[in-house]
């Protein structure tokens, strides 16, 4: 049971507080299917959409994002020598389905189709989509037919006995009431008229067939959906009304003043501590949870055991248990799956879940469930003795429609018939089996298959699109760059594509290269002005060490005399907060400085940017003096975050440092200055602004990572021990750690003060370089913000991203990882000068410095893998279905219990991205392209489980760029096949502002040439 | 006071009324026919109605200072007049409605700002708007209400606005549910304003408040009706006041208020709309001073409100609920203060709270963040506070306040079982009846539709 328990967890959203946001595949728990049945068990069990709707791909056709002859390709590939099949004489089995994706199908209740065909102008007028050569002979066969055929009473033409009447019955009254008489002065309209009618009396008299297998729609499992369907009487609303407002008391981390009662004793004891006594209140809907709580309580119960006896009485038997099990959590998935993640990872929160949260929550719901179940029963004189057999009463009142009704199916095959040029005559002659078959296999052709087609060839455009991007662009020499100004390495993110591309146009001097933003150093970090430590790394590291921040012994009294002020500061606000909600804290303040309050408002509001300036000011009074240090040297071991147990051994350091370097293949070539850059974004009135932060941070920002590895390296005995190990550091190159604000668009350097006098100049150069990347950076990001004119200059743009992050109302302050699609492993070189719209993620790998075993590779790809595949998915699901995957808008959005959001005053909590961050994505699965051979490939996932499973059931997709010959092979079902560009043509820009100015939406990939590293320093 | 002045202020008069009620129409219109307005014509407009209405309301208030007029009425004139009876339609600004104007033009006007950037793209940006401008509108009517029946206009457009707010998202079952329950229990309080202005007119004949309460300015006044007169309306309006101002025993709409977007729930529930009844009070105030016995129960029912306030915020965990509920306690107690005769009072109370409120709540989602900010600037986590815990308690019993507080006292419960169900079962007692007597008359079943299948929908995956 506990153990069934724990399979059906795994499939809860695995969102722990929301202050540490992480990216992992929604559907997590299914990557061990290949994704097109993961994607269809997982709409099914979460009752969401795993695709667009169809429409949206339609458009996408329209506009030219999806080719005909992507879909052409898709069906080849799917149907195989199916496709050549012939269905009922009429058409083969592609073309069928082609014309089923190409052209909308409408489809609806009953009612509403034979609505629709009397009243609009279904019967007068053939579908305008109608390829127009099909129509004339559409038209003139049937013409013939009733002039030839149907006038005539009896046969003249041999046609046979049964035939005729049945005609005659058919048509009969057609001809009569169209006029027979004049049937040769009918007009063209006439005409279209009298072929759409008889092909609808076609239809509804072929749709006429027997299911000999009928595929009724699959029985709901919980009482909950038997009743809903029923009666129409939701009982999750009445068990979620007390789970809701219970849960979140439960999982609260200090944010209510009193806090639950026995809230250490776990779920279950404090549930039937706090309603297992009568109070004095009657709750007719709820009656009768009090008694059965003393109940369980007196016959001491274990949660395990009550939610056995729970199964029990609803006579839910073991088998049932793999299907119910999951269903029950996930009905209330949100707050399910928090308990969940505060029960298994207990580091995460302050006030951590005991262990067997989940097991006494369900066994809180169930018993819920029981009683709500009860109270709806006796509400519609439904009997509920025994509760057991409940489903089986309600299943009698429950009349479950027919799969399909002869209208429905008729009108598909009515308006498919239009669009592939069937006429009535045509069809009049099919035979009982033939029209078997062909509504069969049109019902075989499903939404779901229909839109998983689309998909695959949405995927397939942009997957030839870059692939013959880069298949071009790689033709030219991959050399590094000569004697570098400075080098500079930031995250993977997809955000620093643009910025590093603007940075190698301002100054092409400089090379640039990517790293997961944790550089390698999984830490604790406290700085000097937190409270606590916060974890730096992905979500599957466990860090070993922790980091301090220290202020320089000079400033320790003006540290300590601000820390106090802050305190003081701190503490004065603290109680503002608090006590404006109390009664006589909340009278004394609004009634004597309440009306204060409305200056910071309107200023606030009216003018985000000043005041915003304002408070800056004001803010250097009181932070942390700017020299600080971070206590990297342990003198003590085992790592700790006391004193002396702080920080790292030498060897530690030498390790990691090592690590990185080769990682990213930088082991010569140093330029002067090596600066690695964190990044983080700063914004406002925002729950979810730990999604725009680092994700290999875990929703934090990376800097101290940056700060703490370019410390390491500058260390002269890491640099002895580097020397031995065969990497060699010159003794002028300096590190440089950093930080990008990818919100605001602005570099802050630490631990500047170390920095030698004779790179003074470097540095110089390294700002003012920075700073217009910066700025062209920001103008790039504008082109995606509808409320940014499309005119703005750079500084403008600059100014306009700092505005947008200073802003209360502002719900985009970026977009973070969306439109995220590639993911390349390989030297910058290679892909230096390609515009690829801030679509991909680029880690430097150079496949020349990896041993036989692809060491170096390996250890790259099992973060890499994870970590993007997790941000991608994780886009990829909050935009095909907002409000059931995602967070939905977060307009109405409300902090709970400090962990999470939930949708006004009481709501499932909204794990996921919210709508207004993925906007403008558009789902696909992440394309990985590595430098590297397939056989490197097959060695890492024969070691790799977690790559292998990601890769081999494609919820990632991987091609192979030979590091030498170039050539391009892609892998798909187990199998690396070479692949050909289809063009060799590449649009080329003078530079990045070039070629995206002026255009709002998705662009194209070009080569820049102020980029290439051959170009001189601006 | 002198004509040139008086003219003066008839127009600045109209420019404070009929700015946000043309805006209405601007906004509506279109949107009938379909045509879709640009998000900036629509903030634009918004924005110079409320510019054009401060400015206005500012230069009343500077006039009526440098004049010293405490009292402008605008007559606008009969709506209806047949013997016995008329419906005058007057505007009056004076030490309550000014004040009053001025906080609704600023809340609304900031909000409005905040709101053109915040629903950015939103789908519904226009009908937020729209409501938004028969919001302010109402606000303007009912602060600057010169009758009771002028009163009650702008009461059922903010009542209206209010409910079609909380169900923003009418695509999702609970802001429809809770958008019902909102508009149902103002509806009880429309109800009771209604009442009380008829009984007005029966009692004196008249509705214009310079009659019933007296020709002298607010809060000067004193009323022509008798003390049992005084009573009885005063009690219906307090009635109204507790709908509109989520009293006990009707507090519960307030929290299911906050399912729309974050600046409506601001401005609307946690700032003006809120506070209405309370200003129905204060402008009724001579009313209270006539019937001590309605002083008492307005002082019992703020102060009561108060208590129940302040013990359901504590328990809340999220950040809309608490603060709805320490709006709750705050309302509370400057009903109290107008039950005691502290009117200025409970004007600087009702003025500093909107606007603290305001802002709590505009800045509710960066809770996380400042939470966050106050640790690392104290040094340490703030865990659960249980010094809140009321000391000297037995276990039971604070358990029982607990659960007391996080079922929000019961009312909701309780007016689901004793209110709502009762009402309801006598209508399915009359539908039976009617059901049988058309059975009867039809000689068989006459309902068939009731048999109509519910059709089944998400066919989509289907096919």
């Amino acid at each position: 049971m506990a153990a069934s328990i724990r399979d059906a967890a795994e499939l809860l959203p695995s969102q722990g507080p929301i202050t540490a946001f992480v990216f992992l595949n929604t559907l997590q728990a299914l990557e061990g299917l290949p994704f097109a049945e993961g994607m269809k068990k997982g709409g099914r069990l979460f009752g969401c959409q795993v695709y667009l709707p169809e429409d949206r791909y339609r458009e996408k056709l329209a506009r030219g994002r999806i080719l005909r002859e992507d879909l052409d390709a898709e069906l080849e590939e799917d149907l195989q020598h199916r496709g050549a099949d012939v269905i009922a004489g009429l058409v083969t089995r592609k073309a069928l389905w082609m014309a089923m994706l190409e052209f909308p199908l409408r489809f609806g209740p009953t009612e509403e189709l034979q609505w629709f065909v009397a009243e609009s102008d279904a019967l007068q007028r053939l579908r305008s989509e109608m390829p127009d050569p099909l129509r004339q002979p559409f038209l003139n066969e049937t013409r013939q037919w009733a002039m030839r055929d149907l006038r005539m009473k009896t046969s003249e033409s041999g046609i046979h006995r049964h035939d005729v009447i049945l005609q005659h019955n058919l048509f009969g009254d057609l001809l009569t009431r169209f006029g027979a008489d004049n049937i040769e002065q009918w007009s063209d309209a006439t005409w279209e008229t009298f072929s759409l009618h008889a092909l609808w009396r076609v239809c509804r008299h072929g749709a006429h067939i027997r299911d000999e297998h009928p595929t009724a729609a699959p029985l709901p499992v919980r009482h909950r959906d038997w009743m809903l369907r029923t009666t129409g009487e939701d009982t999750d609303h009445l068990v979620h009304e007390v789970l809701i407002r219970f849960c979140s008391s439960f999982a609260d981390q200090g944010f209510a003043r009193w806090s639950l009662p026995e809230r250490n004793a776990g779920v279950f004891r404090s549930f039937t501590q706090l309603y297992g006594r009568a109070n004095g209140v009657p709750h007719a809907r709820m009656r009768g949870l009090a008694e059965e709580l003393h109940r369980i309580e007196r016959a001491a119960l274990t949660p395990l055991e009550s939610v056995l006896e729970s199964l029990e009485l609803l006579g839910v038997s073991a088998d049932e248990w793999p299907e119910f099990i999951p269903a029950t959590l996930l009905a209330l998935r949100g707050w399910a799956g928090l308990l969940w993640q505060m029960e298994v990872r207990a580091d995460r929160v302050p006030v951590p879940a005991p262990p067997g949260t989940l097991i006494e929550f369900l066994a809180v719901r169930l018993i819920l469930e029981r009683i709500a179940l009860q109270s709806a029963a006796a509400c519609h004189a439904i009997p509920v003795e025994p509760l057991s057999e409940l489903r089986q009463v309600l299943a009698k009142k429950l009349h479950s429609p027919p799969p399909a009704s002869i209208a429905q199916r008729a009108f598909l095959v009515f308006q498919l018939a239009q669009v592939l040029g069937w006429n009535a005559p045509r069809l009049f002659k099919l035979t009982k089996n033939e029209w078997h078959d062909l509504i069969f296999e049109i019902e075989a052709f499903s939404g779901h298959e229909r839109r998983r087609l689309y998909h695959e060839a949405f995927e397939r455009r942009f997957r030839v699109n870059s692939l013959d991007a880069i298949a071009v662009h790689a033709q030219r020499p991959a050399v590094r760059v000569k004697s570098p100004r400075y080098q500079i390495v930031t995250c993977i993110d997809t955000r620093e594509e643009s910025f590093r591309r603007h940075l190698e146009e301002v100054a092409p001097s400089v090379e640039t290269f990517g790293a997961p933003g944790f550089y390698g150093v999984p830490i604790y970090y406290r700085g000097a002005a937190d409270a606590h430590f916060t974890t730096l790394c992905p979500i599957v590291v466990m860090p070993k060490h922790w980091v301090t921040e220290e202020v320089a012994l000079t400033m320790e009294d003006e540290h300590r005399r601000r820390a106090q002020t802050r305190k003081a500061l701190g503490a004065a606000s603290r109680e503002v907060h608090v006590r404006s909600r109390t009664i006589a804290g909340g009278a004394l303040l609004t009634a004597t400085f309440g009306v204060l309050a409305s200056v910071p408002l309107v200023a606030r509001v009216l003018f985000p940017r000043l005041t915003s300036q304002f408070r800056r000011i004001l803010g250097k009074f009181v932070e942390p003096p700017p020299v600080t240090r971070l206590c990297l040297e342990r003198s003590e071991d085992p790592p700790g975050p006391e004193n002396g147990h702080v920080g790292f051994r030498v060897h530690e350091m030498a390790d990691m440092g090592e690590r990185l370097l080769r990682d990213i293949g930088l082991t010569n070539g140093f330029a002067r200055i090596v600066t690695f850059l964190g990044h983080g974004s700063y914004c406002l009135n925002n729950p979810h602004k730990s999604a725009y932060d680092c994700g290999a941070c875990s929703g934090g920002a990376g800097g101290p990572n940056a700060r703490a590895l370019a410390a390491m390296l500058n260390d002269s005995r890491v640099r002895n021990i580097l020397y031995q190990r065969g990497i060699e550091i010159p003794s002028s190159t300096a590190f440089l750690g950093g930080m990008h604000n990818t919100c605001t668009d602005v570099v802050t350097f630490f631990d500047l003060d170390l920095l030698p006098s004779s790179h003074r100049a470097d540095y110089e150069f390294i700002t003012r370089t920075l700073a217009e990347a910066c700025e062209r950076n920001a103008h790039e990001r504008c082109r995606r913000f509808q409320s940014a004119p499309l005119n703005l200059s750079f500084a403008a743009a600059h100014r306009h991203v700092e505005g947008r992050s200073q802003d209360l109302a502002q719900t985009r302050p970026e977009f973070g990882n969306a439109t995220n699609a590639l993911c390349f492993v390989g030297r910058r070189a290679t892909l230096r000068g390609l515009y690829l719209d801030r679509r991909a993620f680029d880690q430097s790998y150079d496949p020349h410095s990896d041993d036989s075993e692809y060491t170096i590779l390996g250890r790259i790809l099992s973060a890499v893998v994870p970590v993007c595949s997790g941000i991608n998915l994780q886009y990829y699901f909050s935009y095909v279905d907002s409000p059931g995957f995602g967070a939905g808008t977060k307009l109405p959005h409300n902090v709970v219990s400090l962990l999470g959001v939930m949708n006004g005053p009481s709501s499932d909590l909204r794990p996921g991205l919210p709508w207004q961050g993925v906007e403008i994505h558009e789902p696909m699965r992440l394309l990985l392209i590595i430098e590297s051979t397939p056989h490197a490939m097959r060695t890492i996932m024969a070691r790799n489980p977690t790559v292998a499973r990601i890769l081999r059931n494609e919820w990632m997709q991987l091609a192979m760029l030979h590091p030498d010959t170039k050539e391009i092979l892609i892998y798909r079902n187990d199998e690396f096949t070479p692949y050909t560009p289809i063009t060799m043509e590449l649009p080329q820009a003078d530079s990045s502002t070039d070629w995206y100015r002026g255009w709002r939406d998705h662009l194209g990939f070009a080569q820049i040439r102020a980029a290439s590293s051959s170009a001189s320093d601006r | 006071m002198m004509d040139g002045y008086r003219e003066i202020m008839e127009w600045l008069g109209l420019i404070v009324v009929g700015g946000p009620l043309l805006l209405i129409p601007v906004l509506g219109i279109p949107a009938l026919f379909s045509y879709h307005l640009s998000e900036r014509f629509i903030s634009r407009a918004g924005q110079s109605v409320v510019v054009a209405g401060l400015l206005a309301s500012f230069a009343i208030l500077a006039i009526m200072l440098t004049s010293h007029s405490h009292q402008v009425p605008i007559d606008i004139g009969n709506w209806v007049q047949i013997p016995h009876y008329h419906l005058f339609l007057k505007i009056e600004f004076d030490r309550l409605s000014v004040p009053f104007v001025i906080l609704s033009f600023v809340l609304c006007g900031t909000i409005g700002a905040f709101a053109a950037r915040y629903m950015h793209r939103e789908p519904g940006f226009n009908r937020f708007h729209l409501l938004y401008s028969l919001f302010l509108a109402g606000m303007i009517i009912t602060s600057t209400a010169g009758t009771i029946e002028t009163l009650f206009t702008g009461w059922e457009m903010v009542g209206l606005s209010s409910a079609l707010l909380v169900a923003f998202y009418h695509e999702r079952p609970a802001p429809v549910r809770n958008g019902l329950w909102v508009w149902s229990v103002y509806r009880i309080s429309d109800a009771a304003l209604l009442l009380a202005s008829v009984v007005l007119h029966h009692a004196s004949g008249e509705g214009n408040f310079d009659k019933f309460l007296g020709a002298a300015s607010w809060p000067e006044g004193h009323t022509i009706l008798t003390e049992q007169q005084a009573f009885s309306v005063g009690i219906l309006i307090l009635i109204a006041a507790i709908g509109k101002s989520a009293l006990v025993p009707l507090s519960g709409w307030l929290p299911r208020a906050m399912e729309g977007p974050t600046p409506s729930s601001a401005v609307f529930y946690g700032a003006l709309s809120v506070h209405l009844g309370a200003f129905l009070l204060l402008r009724i105030s001579p009313l209270l001073e006539q019937s001590r016995w309605l002083c008492v129960i307005v002082v019992i029912v703020g102060l009561t409100t108060a208590a129940f306030g302040a013990i359901t915020a504590r328990v809340q965990t999220d950040i809309k609920c608490a603060l709805s509920f320490a709006s709750v306690t705050q309302v509370g107690i400057i009903v109290a203060e107008i039950g005691l005769g502290f009117r200025y009072i409970a004007l600087v109370h009702i003025l500093g709270h909107g606007c603290l409120r305001t802002l709590q709540f505009v800045r509710a989602p960066t809770l996380l963040l400042d939470y966050h900010n106050i640790e690392n600037a104290i040094g340490a986590r703030l865990g659960p506070n249980d010094a809140g815990h009321p000391r000297g308690l037995s276990e039971g019993w604070r358990t029982w306040l607990y659960r007391f507080a996080l079922e929000r006292g019961h009312l909701d419960d309780i007016l689901i079982d004793f209110v709502v169900r009762p009402f309801l079962r006598v209508f399915e007692i009359c539908d039976g009846w009617e059901r049988r007597w058309t059975d009867w008359l039809s000689a068989g079943d006459s309902r068939q539709s009731e048999h109509a299948r519910r059709t089944t929908t998400a066919p989509d995956d289907f096919l």
